[in-house]
């Protein structure tokens, strides 16, 4: 991991476009403003992390699958 | 081979035939699958309105999606610079074998542009969507 020292109001750059500056520092707390192109995402790690396990939970569930579950699913939403 | 010949994939040991036009791009892959590239999308036409999600490039990674505002009338997520006319919205299911525990995934939902077929998993911002919801009137 690289690592690196910044003040407040000073910046670093990733790859050509994606540019992170330190806003502001209270509190154990580091306020960052970022600035990256429309199509990168930007998210916090947790929201990303938690994102990640619900899609591997979704894709082993399909094991659960079966013609009943799928019968009722379709059923009750079909009905609603 | 021309642009409609049908192809034939295994999804749970069934074989299911699709076109071209049922291929999705994601260049991004999704969330936790970076690999995924290729998917294709396969209604289940006996179990309206559920479709697989199929990984054309590993396959061992399949998913059941559901347009989610034929599930939850009002879901309205803000797409940010999408045309909303021309973009197909699914949403991941969570499959559980109680049904009623089933939950449909709107905090990311996956956004297809029907005319590129490119697409891609967003995380939305808006915290009145739920990552595991569960089905209306359950």
């Amino acid at each position: 991991m690289l690592v690196l020292s910044r003040r407040i109001g000073e910046k670093i750059i990733i790859g050509n476009e994606i540019v992170v500056e330190v806003l502001s520092i209270s509190d154990g707390g580091v306020r960052l403003g970022i600035k990256a192109p429309k199509e990168t995402s930007v998210h916090r790690f947790e929201v990303f992390n938690e994102i990640e396990i619900a899609n591997k939970a979704a894709e082993i569930a399909i094991s659960e699958i079966n013609q009943s579950v799928l019968e009722n699913l379709s059923a009750h939403i079909c009905t609603k | 081979m021309s642009q409609n010949h049908t192809k034939m994939i295994n999804i749970q040991g069934k074989e299911h035939s699709y076109n071209d036009h049922q291929v999705v791009n994601f260049n991004e892959g999704l969330v936790g699958f970076p690999e995924m590239h290729r998917a294709v999308l396969i209604p289940l036409a006996e179990y309206v309105p559920f479709c697989w999600l199929a990984s054309l490039d590993n396959e061992n990674v399949r998913f059941i999606v559901v347009n989610p505002k034929q599930v939850y009338g009002d879901y309205q997520p803000k797409m940010e610079s999408a045309d909303e006319a021309e973009t197909q919205t699914l949403a991941l299911v969570k499959i559980s074998s109680d049904w009623r525990k089933t939950t449909v995934n709107l905090k990311a939902p996956i956004f297809i542009n029907s005319k590129t077929r490119s697409a891609a998993q967003v995380i939305l911002n808006d915290s009145t969507y739920q990552l595991a919801e569960s089905l209306p009137n359950t």
